[in-house]
């Protein structure tokens, strides 16, 4: 504390101009550059790339030889979507539990702002990380353009799907950032919870099997993310309850992680 | 502007704030006293909106802490005893952060005004990783500062720096004091006679004390022991004492004989020097024992033993 004397104060006792402020978007802007200026979200580009690309790459090698498969766009999008449990905790497993260790979540807290937009920013950051991902995946689908004629609604359905279903399963993984400090914890929890959601169709199928009542069965399929996109949205099927479906897992889990949030500060 | 009534914290079974009652000024340093785990901290975060009290009330700037959260939070400003900071970020992104949040206009040059206040003008493109630990405790007084709040709340600002850096700091806590309320944390209690207008004695969760520092030394300096020094046999000197009108006991301690007064309200000191006087005896010191908010400290609490458990404890203290 040697450099300089802490100075006089009248020079700074002034009236500090405010304005209208949207605290979501200023945790929005720096978790989402923190992405970029992180080695874990290159790593998680790089793999991903690296992953789909070699896939793609036997899979438009077959489609030329045996002249029958069509080129098919959601191809990347759907594979994007089953390592998502994996590339989700990833993305969000730092995200509270991180602040709640390192005692800065005590600061943000403590400021005019309601968790709801602390909560928001963090998953919109996290969010459009994966958008990013998402458009990088695209050039699979240029691609195809200048080798096939893709069907370009199963195209739009299966991006739009994707990023919906990017969506949710960040939002849900994001409850288990909030739930524990350990951010080890976090992922582990998150990439269950997402591979159940994900099998939730075999669970419902096993189900049936079993004579339970029809309705438990669909229950449980209609939760799970898969009914929502694998048959629906991956076709380009766009309809309305798949949509919602996934606007309301986001919703949810933000909701989740809000008041788990506010419960383990009243404790703290 | 700040005023707590009758709060109360439990966390489960443990009550760590037992209902207390305190208030603290503008224009004035409020000491907020008492050894660790005392309930400071607590305290504080109630009065920062961090978390709901169990019961009682806490209103600062005049808004409820619990039901005006967001307007509290406005105008105070919290320096954590911990200082979270952003290791990655530099000072000035740092703050511009916070006060984005906090919707000021032009972060930026508001950033640059209050690290040239703390004095880390020089370091402001710095990331806070490679600042050290006093620059760190300044960076989060200039978090506290960027929104120029009237309240202050400062959790234990001056622990774990060097002596230089603490005479900086609570240097700067007393110019804060001129115009804003603040209310700071230590268990320091030098720091807090030195530094605070008024002074709030926690203990255990309660408040065992309250005022004027130097009220506070003159309520307990009645009824204190007292240090005698002479040039004579420590011996005679013992016995000298003990038989004056007004002195309970004496004993002989470390650096003279330690007088016990007979009863709380009673300054045996004119008497004692009257009577040494009358021995011919050189006097080179008679003082009362309680000089400095440390001592008020451990008289205050040596009193509340003592009503707890009997004459015991007292015997044990004597001599000291």
């Amino acid at each position: 504390m040697t450099d300089t004397p802490m100075n006089h104060h009248e020079q700074i006792d002034h009236v500090v101009e405010t304005g209208v402020a949207l605290p979501f978007w200023t945790v929005f802007k720096r978790e989402f550059s923190a992405y970029f200026r992180s080695p874990v979200a290159y790593g998680i580009a790089f793999a991903v790339l690296l992953f789909l690309g070699v896939l793609f790459n036997g899979y438009i090698t077959y489609a030329n030889q045996s002249q029958q498969t069509p080129a098919d766009s959601t191809y990347a999008p759907g594979l994007l979507v089953f390592l998502l449990f994996l590339i989700a905790p990833l993305l969000t497993m730092r995200l509270i539990a991180e602040e709640s260790r390192e005692g800065t979540l005590e600061v943000l807290m403590t400021l005019p702002m309601h968790e709801g937009q602390f909560i928001l920013g963090k998953f919109l950051a996290a969010w459009g990380y994966f958008t990013v991902l998402l458009l990088l995946t695209v050039v699979y689908h240029l691609i195809l353009l200048t080798i096939g004629v893709p069907d370009l609604g199963a195209a739009f359905g299966s991006y739009l799907g994707a990023w919906l279903y990017g969506g949710a399963v960040i939002a849900i993984t994001m409850i288990w950032s909030a739930v524990t400090e350990d951010q080890i914890v976090a992922a582990f929890l998150g990439a269950a919870t997402i591979l159940v959601l994900y099998l939730a169709e075999i669970a419902a199928s096993w189900v049936a099997s079993q004579g339970a009542v029809g309705g438990i069965a669909d229950f449980i399929r209609e939760l799970g993310l898969q009914a929502h996109f694998g048959v629906t949205l991956s076709r380009g099927i766009l309809r309305l309850e798949d949509v919602l479906y996934f606007v309301f897992m986001i919703v949810a889990a933000l909701f989740i992680t809000t008041r788990i949030v506010e419960i383990r500060r009243w404790r703290a | 502007m700040i005023e707590v009534q009758n709060l109360v914290k439990k966390y489960g079974e443990v009550t760590a704030v037992k209902g207390i009652t305190f208030s603290a000024e503008p224009g004035q340093v409020t000491g907020f006293l008492g050894p660790n785990g005392a309930g400071k901290t607590t305290t504080m975060r109630i009065l920062t909106g961090f978390m709901p009290p169990t019961a009682g009330t806490a209103r600062v700037a005049g808004y409820d802490v619990f039901d005006k959260s967001l307007e509290v939070r406005r105008r105070v400003g919290y320096l954590a005893e911990s200082v979270p900071l952003y290791r990655d970020m530099t000072a000035r992104d740092y703050l511009m952060y916070i006060g984005e949040i906090r919707g000021i206009k032009r972060p930026r040059p508001r950033a640059d005004e209050v690290l040239e206040r703390v004095g880390l003008a020089s370091r402001a493109g710095s990331r806070i990783r490679t600042l050290s630990k006093g620059m760190r405790q300044r960076v989060g007084l200039a978090q506290a500062l960027i929104h120029n709040p009237p309240v202050l709340i400062l959790d234990e600002p001056t622990i774990g720096l060097d002596p230089l850096q603490v005479l900086e700091l609570r240097q700067l806590v007393s110019d804060l004091g001129r115009d804003h309320t603040v209310l700071f944390s230590t268990h320091i209690l030098s720091e807090a006679e030195q530094v605070c207008d008024k002074v709030v004695i926690i203990n255990r969760g309660e408040i065992i004390a309250a005022g004027n520092p130097n009220d506070l030394r003159a309520s307990l300096e009645r009824g204190a022991r007292v240090l005698v020094r002479a040039d004579a046999p420590a011996g005679a000197l013992r016995e000298l004492v003990a038989g004056v009108k007004g002195v309970q006991s004496a004993e002989i301690g470390m650096n003279g004989v330690v007088a016990t007064p007979a009863s709380a309200d009673r300054d045996p000191r004119s008497e004692i020097v009257q009577a040494v006087v009358q021995k011919n005896w050189k006097l080179t010191e008679i003082r009362p024992l309680a000089i400095n908010l440390e001592d008020i400290f451990l008289e205050v609490t040596r009193r509340q033993a003592q009503d707890a458990d009997a004459p015991q404890s007292a015997e044990a203290e004597a001599g000291s």
